[in-house]
């Protein structure tokens, strides 16, 4: 009895395996050493090996004695959870009840920047397209760019299912890279005496905020949302749902729930199931390949977008009322990480400037802008395709 | 005697409104697209060519075709009797029926006892269940060829803005299915063609998701003055430590420290201490022989 009989996955095992597990070895050890994301980074990793071991009962397989498939448990969680989009919405719940919107409502200027940083999307898409990508194909590569792992997987899962594994990995490294792809950016577009510059947040601080205004926001965001683009709705108002379950100040035990539980169950299985796309034959290609550098170039520039819109507004501003460029670079969707990274650089230039409440709420309007762009993608690209 | 001023006016105005608004509306029930000669197209479940008769539902709820009466003489109109309790005659929303128009009642519910005459002209009419309200009717001409329909060419419009029939020979024949197919979006195609990079979409994008966020900047801004006013004004009211704090914009822990202040001041009630308050960093040597853990017993465990 030779070696394929005995042990078949020995025998199916080829280098492109051998790769893809070592990429799952490479994301456990970043989650654990390096403590990158390891809620996420952690199940993909080890996803990432228990497909790539050929024959894996995880996937499904055809049985060579009857010719039936026989259903792997990865394909029935990915066909009931992302192909539904369901895990990512029930991810958005959660989020939502995560989100304190109080900042934004102390400092609502901050919010255009989570606009400003959602540059690096489109123009992503813009170089995909000329790369020769497929408009929808093209989208879902660019919205890696909204630093949003649920949103780059809904706009994925309903454009380029296909390419989900590569970029729901490339959304997620990069959120968890933030630290070292934004700093280099930020120096490279600032100045030091920019870099100095101190926000006079201490009045917005104080700022007491009506209970009434945060519960009617999630109210009001969901209808107008629904109002300009109903197909953004499944995003928003999930998000928005988590978030009015939090403020209404009557469903503490559900909100507390949606934070941890419900939160944490789904991300162990979505990041599992997003594994199941980590597949030998789909990775090892040259198209991961790209599209991962096409998700450094949007993160770098949703930077950029930001940073430079902080600047364009200091043009306009009094000395004294100027805003730190740095703050732009917050309008990204990885949160908190973001506005941790801005506050660290800016107590690295100066230890008395403290950017951390301004940082914090540009950093919400990129949760919020994030989302917009994903809906308004959802809404935009099917009809240029 | 000013309610009933106000009520008649409310009422002329209704009236006058409803009588402005002369405009004929499409019936809820349209007589389709009929086929008077089937010699090479659709065939019934018998295998047999036919003529029939397409009915759309041409509202948003299902309705029940059961008990409505098909004609094609006008002074029979209880003709054929659509049967009762046929779950096939439950209409979706906008959805369509067909009628094989064969002679044939007993192949069941969709064969009607009528046939139809190439040769002359067709009356065709769809009443209600009483037998006298009339649904939809249709005329088709005389000499029909053959596999050719008659109806309209967007399903359900039976009539344009003026009130005119729009009933004609049909380019295509789609029995069960919609009269007009479309084919492409226009907006689509001029889009691919003009954006085929999606430059416009990323501005359009990027504006979209600029005037959404500055909506929400006015409504955050908008509504946390108004919220911030309203509270304000109410503590103020009150006349609380609370109000002069919503006044003075002071923090709580400030007002609190002045207050304390005051009190102990008119109340000439300051300690005599033998220690010095002060602001400066006070840096103090540690020693065990102070330590109150030195000093305390430990209970016995």
């Amino acid at each position: 009895m030779g070696l394929e009989q005995l042990l078949p996955a020995i025998a199916g095992m080829t280098w492109q395996h051998l790769v893809m597990i070592g990429i799952g070895l490479i994301l456990i050890y970043l989650a654990i050493a390096k403590n990158y994301e390891p809620t996420l980074l952690l199940p993909m990793g080890f996803g990432a090996i228990l497909v790539n071991i050929p024959l894996s009962s995880a996937l499904t397989q055809i049985d060579p004695a009857t010719g039936e498939a026989v259903e792997g448990v990865l394909n029935i969680f990915f066909d009931a959870g992302i192909a539904t989009e369901i895990f990512p919405l029930l991810i958005f719940i959660a989020i939502g009840a995560m989100i304190d919107f109080a900042p934004l409502f102390r400092n609502p200027s901050l919010l255009l920047f989570g606009a400003a940083a959602q540059f690096g999307i489109f123009i992503t898409m813009i170089f995909a397209t000329l790369l020769g990508y497929d408009i929808r194909e093209a989208a879902s590569i660019g919205i890696i760019g909204a630093a949003d792992g649920p949103t780059s997987i809904v706009v994925a899962s309903r454009f380029a299912p296909n390419l989900l594994g590569p970029i729901s990995v490339a959304a997620y490294s990069y959120m968890a890279l933030v630290p070292i792809i934004q700093p280099p950016v930020i120096r490279l577009l600032t100045s030091r005496k920019e870099r100095l510059i101190r926000m006079s947040s201490a009045s917005h601080n104080n700022k007491k905020i009506s209970k009434k205004a945060l519960i009617a926001f999630p109210i009001v965001i969901t209808v107008a949302a629904g109002i300009i683009a109903p197909s953004s709705l499944s995003l928003i108002g999930f998000l928005m749902f988590g978030n009015l379950i939090r403020e209404c100040g009557v469903l503490n035990k559900l909100s507390q729930s949606a934070q941890n539980e419900l939160s944490s169950l789904v991300t162990i299985l979505l990041g599992i199931t997003i594994a199941s796309t980590m597949t030998a034959d789909r990775f090892i290609r040259t198209d991961t390949l790209i599209i991962i550098a096409l998700g450094l170039f949007a993160f770098i520039f949703d930077t950029f977008g930001g940073v430079i819109f902080a600047k364009f507004l200091n043009l306009f501003r009094k000395e004294g009322n100027k805003i730190n460029p740095m703050i732009g670079a917050c309008g990204i969707s990885a949160f908190p990480m973001s506005a941790r990274v801005i506050h660290q650089m800016g107590q690295k230039e100066d230890p008395y400037n403290y950017l951390l409440m301004p940082a914090i709420s540009a950093n919400v309007g990129g949760q919020i802008g994030s989302v917009v762009a994903g809906g308004i993608i959802l809404t935009l690209v099917p009809l240029l395709a | 005697m000013r309610n009933l001023k106000i009520v008649l006016f409310l009422f002329t105005a209704v009236l006058l409104a409803s009588g402005c608004s002369s405009k004929q509306k499409n019936p809820a029930w349209v007589i389709n697209e009929v086929m008077v000669l089937n010699e090479g197209s659709y065939m019934d479940d018998f295998g047999q060519r036919n003529g029939w008769i397409e009915i759309y539902n041409n509202t948003a709820k299902t309705q029940d075709l059961g008990g409505r009466y098909l004609t094609n003489d006008r002074n029979n109109p209880k003709k054929y009797p659509i049967p009762r309790g046929d779950v096939l005659t439950k209409i979706p929303p906008h959805q369509h029926a067909l009628f094989w128009a064969d002679d044939e009642p007993f192949n069941g519910t969709f064969h009607v006892n009528f046939k139809l005459d190439p040769t002359k002209e067709n009356y065709i009419a769809l009443y209600e269940n009483d037998g006298k309200t009339l649904l939809d009717e249709i005329v088709i001409p005389a000499g029909m060829l053959a596999d050719q329909t008659y109806g309209y060419p967007q399903d359900g419009i039976k009539l344009d803005e003026e009130g005119k029939n729009l009933a004609t020979h049909l380019e295509r024949v789609t029995p069960s299915s919609n009269n007009a197919i479309l084919e492409e979006n226009p907006k689509v195609v001029g889009l691919q063609e003009t954006d085929s990079w999606g430059g416009m979409l990323t501005i359009t994008s990027m504006l979209v998701v600029f005037s959404a966020l500055i909506a929400l900047y006015f409504f955050f801004k908008i509504s946390g003055n108004v919220a911030n006013r309203m509270s304000e004004r109410k503590v103020a009211k009150s006349g609380t430590l609370s109000a002069a704090r919503s006044h003075s914009h002071l923090s709580g822990e400030v007002l609190a420290a002045i207050s304390a202040a005051i009190h102990e001041m008119k109340e000439d009630q300051h300690d005599i201490e033998s220690t010095i308050l002060t602001i400066q960093h006070v840096k103090r040597n540690y020693s065990p022989w102070n330590s109150k853990l030195q000093t305390l017993r430990k209970l016995p465990k």
